[in-house]
């Protein structure tokens, strides 16, 4: 019973991370699947996200107000604005004027402009840690006779619930909506689509701002949980989400969320059992290994080579 | 055209003559290598103001033989390759002293340059026995080391009979080698260790190593490593229910620990370099902090100041400007700074120098125990 109670927690430990990892990561995968490009700024969109709700909810408490959903949903929607205007204009500062040329061109604009968000935070917000106010605090507990006690916080419950409305509802409009349907098809033939009529550039256009959306979700929902913002916290959280996407398969939707739980899961699960030491060492050799033998990834189509 | 390329060419030589002109040859140029922005920026910052001080209250005085000191400040942002980039820039840009650089992991490999190059460097901050394990000539401290640290936390923790202790460090050099120390005396004095353990720097969720905290049901959990780290541990240790005493060394005892761990923080136990600043013989010092709106009490503050004052020491006590010979005359001196009397043994480490553990309260202050 002790042991199960260990094992529960750790798997809830495992899966809250890992649904954060699947928000951040459907923005590298999506913008993947459509241009065929890695979005390496993606990780400093979902830090602006954290500190955007940061600010909003500081400004929200100075100004009196004190009632947590409202303020929770503010902070939101602020976050979610301007993570998704600055992955807009990224995309048109740095991509667009490079799309179609060789592959590396891009990819290192992306890097350039990682580094560039990056530091411009380090200069606006200083470098130091900022503490994120905890607003949802309290969770159920659950114990055998034993000493060890399993707890299931609110904010954890919190983080699973908005995942799950966040991929339903992008799943439903991928599916169902007009523009989802352009998405599919302009990451089916980016040419052909065009041909027929779909504006591409307003596709692609979309396809970064639901990415940031989503990233400023999980940051807003990290910042929480975790306690504490840092202007470089993007830069792990994004290598992290990017190994999700690649294990579930780049370019892929149901395969990024299947790889940041997958990815959250072996981490805890190495913390819990080897040593947190290995943490790392453990999630990447398992995306090696995953690569190895099956290179498109777990959910990813054997896919011809994008021009 | 030509005349005009001719003028701008002047105009540059004359300018950079005069710069050189500006860098009198008389002054004593005093390097100040820290980390001015990073993650533990404010640790780089009481050290800066430390040294600040002593310059400048030293050429109030007159200087030393009648020279100036001029600092030269540098940022390695505590980073081990920025630490070399900045070793070579002061080696180029001619300084002969360096107080610095604040993380062991820093100092070490800068300090192989300055050795090589005839600089000599006096770190305020680097408490990692490795650095002057190596028979170097030129490396001083003015802070204890990780030997004398690890004990006194570690026999802290055995006096108070405690069941299980966990200890956990970030992996780095300072992190991890004050946690051996602090397990050794552990292990001496016959407690159990339920676990020996490193997280990665930089992490953010320990959700995972709390679990493994609550499992293995330790009374007290001794973290080696900066207050980022330790800052969220507490904080989810709290959220999930852990009921252990933390502690950690002078490395998280500042008050960022407090905006990260909020409430979680009260009771942490810190061992930190006697509070200088509160000694009656520094007050007129510490009102000349207060007077600049600077604060005296951060646990590198006076170290930094005395590593300048050492220099300055050492110079007058040499009689001469260089680095060996101060070096020789530092080995054999005793000085007296705000950190008490300073004496060296071979190594470049002080004789004597003591760590005592404080209780840290979520308002940032701190009260000695025992």
């Amino acid at each position: 019973m002790q042991d199960l109670l260990y094992f529960s927690q750790q798997l809830i430990n495992g899966l809250t991370i890992g649904s954060a990892y699947a928000l951040i990561a459907i923005g590298y995968t999506m913008v993947y699947g459509i241009i065929g490009m890695i979005n390496f700024a993606h990780g400093e969109i979902y830090m602006i996200g954290a500190y955007t709700a940061l600010i909003a909810i500081t400004g929200l408490t100075a100004l009196g107000l004190a009632w947590l959903p409202l303020i929770l949903i503010v902070a939101l929607l602020c976050a979610m604005i301007v993570s998704s205007s600055m992955g807009w204009a990224v995309e048109r500062v740095a991509y667009r004027p490079v799309r179609g040329r060789h592959r590396l061109i891009p990819l290192i604009s992306a890097i350039g402009m990682s580094i560039f968000l990056q530091n411009y935070v380090h200069l606006a917000q200083g470098s130091r840690n900022i503490g994120f106010p905890a607003l949802i605090e309290g969770g159920f507990n659950f114990s055998a006779d034993g000493a060890f006690e399993m707890s299931l916080s609110y904010m954890q419950i919190t983080i699973f619930v908005t995942t799950l409305v966040c991929m339903t509802a992008l799943s439903l409009f991928i599916s169902r909506s007009r523009t989802g349907r352009a998405c599919r098809a302009v990451s089916q033939d980016l040419g052909m689509a065009s041909l027929l009529g779909i504006d591409t550039n307003r596709i692609i256009s979309a396809t970064f701002i639901i990415g940031a959306s989503l990233a400023a979700v999980a940051g807003l929902l990290l910042g929480m949980y975790y306690g504490s913002i840092d202007p470089l916290f993007g830069f792990i959280a994004g290598l992290k989400a990017f190994t999700a996407a690649v294990l579930g398969g780049i370019g892929s939707i149901p395969g990024a969320m299947l790889g940041g739980l997958i990815l959250g899961v072996s981490e805890s699960m190495t913390s819990g059992y080897l040593s947190g030491e290995y943490k790392d060492v453990v999630s990447f050799g398992l995306l090696i290994l995953i690569l190895l033998f099956k290179p498109t990834g777990l959910l990813g189509k054997p896919e011809v080579e994008k021009i | 055209m030509t005349t005009s390329l001719k003028k701008i060419v002047t105009a540059i030589s004359t300018s950079v003559a005069l710069m050189g002109v500006g860098h009198a040859a008389a002054d004593i140029q005093i390097g100040i290598a820290g980390p001015m922005t990073g993650p533990v920026a404010q640790y780089g910052d009481m050290q800066f103001s430390g040294a600040r001080m002593a310059i400048q209250q030293i050429n109030a005085n007159g200087g030393v033989m009648g020279e100036k000191l001029v600092a030269v400040e540098y940022d390695d942002v505590c980073d081990p390759k920025q630490a070399v980039t900045v070793a070579n820039r002061l080696v180029n840009d001619g300084v002969q002293y360096v107080i610095g650089h604040l993380c062991s992991s820093s100092t070490q490999p800068a300090s192989d340059i300055y050795e090589d190059e005839g600089i000599l460097m006096v770190t305020p901050a680097s408490t990692s026995p490795e650095i002057t394990e190596r028979g170097y000539e030129l490396v001083f401290r003015t802070i204890g080391l990780d030997s004398m640290q690890g004990p006194v936390a570690g026999n802290y923790i055995a006096s108070q009979n405690p069941k299980r202790v966990a200890v956990v460090h970030d992996k780095q050099q300072y992190g991890e080698g004050i946690a051996t120390a602090v397990r050794d005396t552990l292990k001496d004095k016959g407690v159990e260790i339920a676990m020996f353990e490193g997280v990665t720097a930089g992490d953010k969720d320990f959700s995972s190593l709390v679990t493994k905290l609550k499992q293995a049901d330790v009374d007290y959990v001794y973290f080696g490593g900066y207050h980022p780290e330790l800052g969220l541990i507490l904080r989810q240790a709290r959220q999930a229910d852990l009921d252990a005493k933390f502690m950690g060394p002078e490395g998280v005892g500042n008050k960022d620990i407090n905006t990260i761990a909020g409430e979680a923080s009260e009771g942490l136990l810190v061992t930190l370099p006697p509070s200088f600043d509160q000694k009656a013989e520094n007050k007129s010092l510490v009102k000349a902090f207060e007077d600049k709106g600077e604060d005296p009490s951060g646990p590198f503050v006076l170290t930094s100041y005395a590593a300048v004052q050492l220099i300055a020491q050492g110079i007058e006590a040499a009689d001469s400007k260089d680095p060996f010979d101060v070096a020789a005359a530092l080995r054999s001196g005793s000085f007296e700074t705000p950190i008490g009397n300073v004496q060296y043994d071979k190594a470049g480490d002080m004789k004597s120098f003591e760590f005592v553990v404080y209780e840290w309260h979520s308002d940032g202050s701190k009260t000695p125990i025992n």
